[in-house]
């Protein structure tokens, strides 16, 4: 009987498992989701002279996001004449996969030889690089990279999902995400780049091992990461893509139902997967504690920067796609340079 | 192959603009539209064309006015502005008015600029949320329409009624001014100053917003006259006019206010008139709570007609007017008036024709919104797709109005 309970505790905790599955992964993430967009509902009403949910649930309204998402799931999903049905089902389900699955080269938490929970992975999840065992579901010395390059997809599949629904709208959206892109994604690997040449290494567990933030190391990094980022989630004051009084609701005008859901899930899921990152490559991730602790501190630090973003929208509007576009190659990528140049500075004298 | 071009010898510094063209209908089901379809021509960002197609709100109202009593008529003109309905009211009545000849007391004449006044400011700041939700900021539209809520119920206990309040009849008013109605005046005058500062740091100085509105739309003084635009967007193209300070109605040649003027002429300058004038109305509302003089709210020629137990049930006691029996189906006589007021989009003018019958032989309203339709297009023209709401919402362009 023992012997069962000791699998199954390995299967769950196995780490490939646990992470995309249980915590930080589907599970723990579509609950943190729901309660972001409840947060984002009830901080916007609190600064807009509202009250935002309220009857469901005793506790602010907290169930309303629940009961919403199951009205929305159970709505009828419209297909509408003229459009490709096969792509048109699939296309809002890779924006959400691709927007999850870098997930799975992210580290977050180092496993001790002993102690932990995951102490009895220690081997199988070994970084040389760090000498320690990494909790990700697929450990990789290049993981820094690897993030990017598997989030680097997701405009793609937007852009597909504007172009199997075959509405104009969602067309405009589609080629305001393709030019926003190509903006963002250069900011964001640049300040990542700046932070591998300084940390000299292409691993996320050794960044944060070497017990100093990101955010210390190299501040312009961050903030041109950050301004990435919330690029990239189409957050205020980014939010041009699905801009609502221009273009509905962008690539995603012509779903309903749960093609709906999958298509706006993968817009926070990407927030909250960047935000990850973001915690772990530049505010100090789980640095000084390991195992399961550790993972914990990493999640409470995005949630707070998933938290804050979404903040945003009570504060600005959005700017216009050249705006963003001009600002994005004429003010944030010289720091991007800068950060770069400090990268190298820093990874010269400082870091060794 | 030698009629390809040379790479190399081609001049790089000029960008090629590979002509994108593709028309989008803009509504009437699209939230960034309003109750009308704006069919738009694109190149790439650039609109070539928008064209505005009016008319999906019409409800026939300059027609329907010639099979309806004088009276009836109140609560139909009132219909195609509900928001700024006390002015439609008040162009209508001073038309009616000059064919009737009738002579206002002063009290109801303070009393139709009060009412006129909270109007144009709820009217504004419904404006300005409309427009902060089209560019994207959530916040400025609610407290636009919560602002405005606090002027709604003030002209509620005014009146009776939030919008289409049918306040002001042939003659006077309907209702006095109570000491509880101006406590909750100043009440509100007071919330709305403190709340000003706080609008102009999150809405009119947000560098964000500053991005979407300056140089955006951008109407010179001429062309602002030739295209014949109206009101706050008038000013904010540097042109002085403004119907109360050129041929005063009601109490305004009694009342001292100023005309904010920008000569900038952009989205930016024409949202800064909308919260000048913001002010401006509170003044003038401090000013006729302080020197409304006592009397009467209605015409003598009116109000002896009321029979004395129920002007003593409900004048004396609630300071409410009961309709004489006059009122059902007067006939004014023969002849034609046109009046002029400022409303809050702008100048409103009613042209009036009597044929000596209980209904009008003609009503025309032209209204500022249908003023606005021609400089809309104009200004759209040439503008980035993302402007067209910028556009839209700083014009305060409201479509149930233009389409009547």
């Amino acid at each position: 009987m023992m012997d069962i309970l000791q699998d199954i505790k390995y299967v769950i905790f196995y780490p490939s498992f646990f992470v995309m599955i249980i915590f930080p992964g589907l599970l723990v993430g579509g609950l943190f989701i729901l309660f972001v967009i409840w947060f984002e509902r009830k901080i916007a009403a609190r600064v807009q002279m509202r009250v935002g949910p309220y009857y469901v649930s005793r506790f602010g309204g907290i169930a309303q996001l629940l009961a919403d998402a199951i009205r929305v799931a159970l709505q009828e999903i419209i297909i509408p004449a003229g459009v490709n049905p096969t792509l048109y089902v699939i296309a809002p389900i890779f924006p959400l996969l691709f927007a999850f699955l870098p997930l799975a080269f992210l580290p977050i938490g180092v496993i001790p030889e002993q102690g932990s929970v995951f102490s009895a992975y220690y081997r199988s999840f070994f970084d040389p690089s760090v000498g320690m065992g990494v909790i990700a579901a697929l450990p990789t010395e290049y993981s820094l990279i690897a993030v990017l390059a598997v989030e680097a997809a997701y405009p793609i599949f937007i852009i597909l999902q504007a172009w199997a629904t075959n509405n104009r709208f969602a067309l405009v959206g589609a080629v305001r995400e393709a030019y926003l892109s190509v903006a963002y994604d250069v900011l964001i690997l640049m300040s990542v780049i700046a932070i591998a040449v300084e940390y000299h290494t292409l691993d996320v567990a050794e960044v944060v091992q070497s017990g100093i933030p990101g955010i210390v190391a190299n501040p312009l990094a961050a903030f041109v990461f950050f301004v990435g980022l919330i690029m990239a989630t189409s957050r205020f004051p980014f939010e041009i893509v699905e801009a609502e009084s221009e273009l509905v609701t962008g690539p995603a005008t012509e779903y309903s139902g749960l093609l709906f859901l999958f298509s706006m899930g993968g817009s926070y899921f990407g927030t909250y997967v960047y935000a990850l990152y973001f915690a772990a490559v530049f505010l100090g991730g789980w640095y000084p504690l390991s195992g399961f602790p550790g993972a914990v501190i990493l999640f409470l630090k995005a949630a707070i920067i998933v938290l804050f973003s979404v903040f945003l929208r009570s504060v600005y509007g959005r700017y216009r796609i050249d705006q963003a576009l001009r600002n994005s190659w004429r003010l944030l990528l010289p720091v991007a340079l800068a950060s770069i140049v400090l990268g190298i500075v820093g990874g010269w004298l400082w870091i060794r | 192959m030698t009629a390809q071009p040379n790479v190399f010898t081609m001049d790089t510094t000029q960008i090629d603009i590979i002509p994108i063209e593709g028309e989008l209908n803009v509504g009437p089901q699209h939230p960034g539209s309003g109750h009308m379809r704006i069919y738009v021509k694109l190149n790439g960002d650039i609109m070539e064309k928008a064209e505005l197609d009016v008319g999906y709100v019409h409800r026939s109202v300059e027609k329907l006015a010639e099979v309806r009593n004088y009276m009836h008529l109140i609560p139909l003109v009132e219909r195609p502005a509900i928001l700024d309905s006390i002015h439609m009211n008040l162009g209508y009545i001073l038309a009616l008015e000059k064919i009737m000849g009738v002579d206002v007391p002063d009290r109801a004449q303070y009393l139709r600029s009060l009412a006129a006044e909270i109007n144009r400011i709820a009217s504004h700041l419904y404006g300005t949320g409309i427009l902060a939700v089209f560019i994207g900021h959530s916040t400025g539209f609610m407290w636009g329409f919560g602002d405005r809520e606090v002027w709604v119920e003030v002209l509620q206990a005014l009146t009776g009624a939030r919008v289409t309040n049918s306040y002001i009849v042939p003659g006077g008013v309907r209702r006095d001014l109570t000491p509880a109605i101006k406590e909750m005046i100043e009440k509100a005058i007071r919330y709305q100053r403190k709340r000003i500062p706080e609008w102009k740091r999150i809405f009119l100085n947000n560098p964000n917003i500053r991005a979407r509105l300056e140089n955006v739309g951008v109407m010179s003084k001429e062309q602002a006259i030739a295209w014949g635009a109206v009101g706050p967007n008038l000013r904010g193209s540097g042109v002085y006019y403004d119907v109360r300070k050129f041929e005063p109605y009601a109490a305004y040649d009694r009342l001292d206010f100023e005309i904010p003027v920008y000569k900038e002429g952009d989205a930016y300058a024409r949202v800064h008139v909308r919260f000048d004038e913001i002010e401006e109305s509170i003044k003038i509302i401090e000013q006729i709570i302080k020197e409304i003089p006592q009397g009467n709210i209605l015409s003598d020629r009116f109000f002896k007609q009321i029979p004395p137990t129920r002007l003593k049930k409900h004048y004396e006691t609630h300071g409410k007017i009961v309709f004489p029996g006059y009122y059902a189906s007067f006939r004014p006589p023969k002849g034609e008036a046109i009046s002029r007021v400022e409303a809050a989009r702008g100048e409103l003018v009613f042209y009036l024709n009597s044929d000596g019958s209980p209904k009008p032989y003609r009503l025309r309203m032209i209204t500022p919104s249908y003023r606005t339709i021609y400089v809309f297009e104009q200004l759209a023209k040439g503008a980035r797709y993302a402007d067209l709401v910028a556009i839209y919402g700083s014009l305060d362009y409201f479509p149930p109005e233009a389409d009547r």
